[in-house]
């Protein structure tokens, strides 16, 4: 066999590379970024939600929060046009200044007011800021797109409609078992450590400042608590927060209640609702929702179809 | 300042442009040893001295040691393993959190010191070139050389580890038409590719071991996931290795392969012959063969083999995590060893592909230890493993993601390399252009090196 000269070898590799490149730069410039690429972490989730915010049509009702809020997951509401933005391992406030930061607004606008110890993510409110102005890669990923569209065929997202006999199945079974105690005295150990006063307090100064312009647009902002396990419930961080954001938003109008029955909800790593307490949670505030929205009974009865 | 930054590449760029410059061949060295030196002190400049008093120390020492090896050697070995020590070992004696440590401002400031990157690393190569240098009594070389030989940037931070006695005698003058391109393009693509596209991907899922997050898991993504750092950390190391040896291959020096497939080692022993070799053949050469390697009788060999395992082991970090894994290591291969010869000889392909098969859970079990330098934790992670998940919401991993971003590790090990060799020769530029498009796409999140830990 004939040595290959270097100068060949290396034109050759260049040239395949770059061929790669357009073939890449092309698809993408001709099909766009919108599928749904796999997320491996829970970030990769919410940039993926994030992106079909900023692209798709202004949904009625968004949620934003952090981890707590991310697990009430959007086929599980029956209200329709419902985007959960929430981030985890973030702050609540992220979520909302990105909304606030849109040139159009949804109709209802939920904020959870759980967890404020943590800063918002600037960058990330940088990088939605202005719709449709998010800097688009100039490639598709060729290997993530592939799973992307083997999953989208194989386990397509589903809407409500299409997960209601799932989430009635989940509901009608008991509530779970599952012995967390460790994890639970892990978690209130770690709230009564930690002192979220002073980050609290900017948080609920600045959600303050963010009602108070969303709803000069129009937008209906409602501040809601996810339920705590009674145990968390009494720890050093959950009564700091909800004192500072009560006197930062005292007016019981502001507030979306949610009233679900604390028996039959369970909280698997000792603060985060298991999925059948995440889609009676869920339930709860479709209930709460309804009114406002102005649904007639089509909604009420569908809410009611699926058992408490 | 890290192989895969954009300011290393322009800092190659030029460092390349200027060394072949026909009005620099007689300052070669020099501006080696200049660019080294701004590769690493553009990190921690705050520890360039630290570097060059371990440099300067350690010529004093053999200049010394070459008149008298006796007294001079085993002070200058020491000089420099209390140089690691002082580093790399101090909180194991005091309280890394007390504000005032020895109630002496200046040994306070210094012990306050950050671990200076690579410290384990050029420490080595002091000690070869004390051991080897005074061994053959060579002349003294200069300075500038020994500068050259400890801390040549692509080596400085990871490795490979070079022996002096291979690498001061390609100290030379360097031509441009002499470069090895092809290679040298070879080995920085593979290893770009494997640090990028294998290592910073799985990675992402990788982060769920960590802890508190591990406890989420099922049981099988337990597993999955420990097969999956066993081929992050390689294709990490691995890639790191590559792109050092690729290039000093483009200044005109041949470090070192640091690998050699190591999870088609049909036994511990050759596990180690195959993972981190230059490491390896150095303990090796400057502790097991000085210990008595296996000339003094099966138990004291046992006990050598025990020792410089243990010590590998600790050589990687302060800690019982660290420490455990080498003595782990140590026993598997006091273990196999009465029964190596009997097991070698069994000719059967089935037989060896189910050594194979142990060897690499084996080994992949222990690279938990890495993963969770924490002891407890490791030891929590790995009875998960045998014990199943309760918890109801655990994590989805996405298996043929897993699965795409393992397959060049995979492809690497157990391709048939004559095929690849022969069938795909012509194929080859094409191939690696493919995969230099494909870490530029498909790169995972950016992060440092395993081994920059060390």
């Amino acid at each position: 066999m004939r040595p290959m000269s270097a100068v060949r070898w290396l034109v050759k590799c260049g040239l395949s590379a770059v061929v790669l490149l357009l073939a890449c730069g092309l698809a993408t410039a001709w099909f766009g970024n919108g599928l749904q690429l796999p997320s491996t972490t829970t970030r990769d989730g919410t940039l993926i939600t994030l992106n079909r915010y900023a692209k798709e049509p202004i949904p009625d009702v968004v949620l934003v929060g952090s981890s707590l809020t991310f697990r009430l997951k959007e086929e599980y509401f029956a209200t329709p046009m419902v985007r959960n933005l929430a981030l985890a391992g973030g702050s609540p406030v992220t979520g909302l200044e990105i909304v606030a930061n849109q040139p159009r607004l949804p109709r209802i606008i939920l904020v959870e007011a759980n967890i404020l110890s943590r800063p918002a993510d600037t960058a990330l409110v940088e990088r939605y800021s202005t719709r449709g102005n998010n800097a688009e890669p100039l490639f598709f990923r060729p290997i993530r797109t592939a799973i992307a569209a083997y999953e989208n065929w194989h386990h397509a997202p589903l809407c409500h409609a299409q997960a209601s006999l799932a989430l009635r199945q989940l509901l009608e079974r008991p509530p779970s078992n599952f012995d967390n105690r460790v994890y639970a005295d892990r978690a209130l150990q770690q709230l009564n450590a930690e002192d979220p006063t002073i980050a609290a307090k900017l948080n609920a100064r600045r959600i303050a400042q963010l009602v108070l312009a969303l709803e000069q647009r129009g937008a209906r902002v409602l501040l809601f608590e996810l339920p705590y396990s009674e145990q968390i419930e009494g720890s050093r961080s959950a009564e700091v927060t909800r004192e500072i954001v009560r006197a930062a938003i005292p007016d019981q109008n502001g507030w979306l209640h949610i009233d679900s029955t604390r028996s039959e909800l369970r909280w698997a790593d000792g603060v985060h609702l298991d999925e059948r307490s995440a889609v009676i949670v869920a339930q709860s505030i479709d209930r709460a929702l309804s009114p406002l929205l102005g649904h007639g009974n089509g909604l009420k009865e569908q809410i009611g179809q699926l058992p408490e | 300042m890290t192989f895969t930054s954009w300011q290393f590449g322009i800092f190659v760029g030029i460092i390349f442009g200027a060394y072949y410059l026909p009005r620099f061949r007689t300052f070669q060295i020099q501006l080696l040893v200049i660019a080294s030196l701004f590769f690493y002190g553009y990190g921690q400049p705050e520890l360039l001295p630290l570097l060059a008093i371990a440099v300067l120390g350690t010529y004093l020492f053999l200049i010394l040691a070459l008149r008298n090896r006796t007294i001079w050697l085993p002070i200058g070995i020491v000089f420099n393993l209390m140089l690691l020590a002082c580093f790399k070992y101090k909180f194991l004696f005091i309280e890394s959190s007390s504000p005032d440590l020895t109630g002496v401002a200046p040994i306070n400031f210094l012990l306050k010191l950050p671990l200076p990157i690579g410290i384990s690393f050029f420490v080595f190569h002091n000690i070869s070139l004390l051991v080897d240098l005074t061994r053959r009594k060579a002349t003294p070389p200069d300075l500038t050389r020994v500068f050259l030989y400890i801390i040549f940037f692509p080596q400085l931070v990871s490795g490979p580890i070079t022996r002096a006695e291979m690498f001061m005698p390609q100290i030379k003058p360097k031509y441009f038409s002499d470069v090895p391109f092809v290679e040298a393009a070879r080995w920085i693509l593979t290893g770009f590719f494997f640090k990028v596209y294998v290592a910073n991907n799985l990675n992402e899922m990788t982060s769920y071991m960590d802890f508190p997050l591990y406890e989420t898991l099922q049981t099988q993504d337990r597993w999955l996931l420990v097969f999956l750092y066993s081929y992050q950390i390689y294709a990490d190391f691995f890639g790191y290795s590559a792109i050092a040896i690729g290039l000093a291959l483009l200044f005109g020096y041949r470090l070192p392969v640091n690998f050699n497939l190591p999870y088609t080692s049909a036994s511990f022993s050759e596990f180690w012959t195959r993972w981190h070799i230059s490491l390896s053949s150095w303990l090796r050469t400057y502790l097991y063969v000085p210990l008595g390697g296996n000339r003094r009788g099966e138990l004291r060999t046992y006990l050598n083999l025990m020792i410089v395992m243990g010590l590998g082991g600790l050589w990687h970090g302060a800690g019982l995590s660290y420490l455990m894994w080498g003595l782990m290591h140590g026993l598997l291969l006091v273990i196999e060893r009465p029964f190596l010869e009997r097991l070698t000889s069994i000719d059967s392909a089935v037989f060896r592909a189910t050594r194979i098969s142990f060897i690499f859970v084996c080994v992949s079990i222990l690279w938990i230890f890495f993963k969770l330098p924490n002891f407890d934790h490791a030891v929590s992670y790995l009875s998960g493993m045998f014990t199943p998940s309760t918890n109801p919401n655990p994590p989805k991993l996405f298996y043929n993601l897993a699965l795409l971003y393992s397959l060049p590790v995979m492809i690497q090990h157990f391709a048939f390399r004559s095929f690849f060799e022969r069938k795909l020769y012509n194929l080859e530029p094409y191939l690696y252009g493919a995969m230099a498009a494909l870490m530029y796409l498909e790169a995972g999140p950016e992060t440092s090196f395993i081994y920059f830990q060390f």
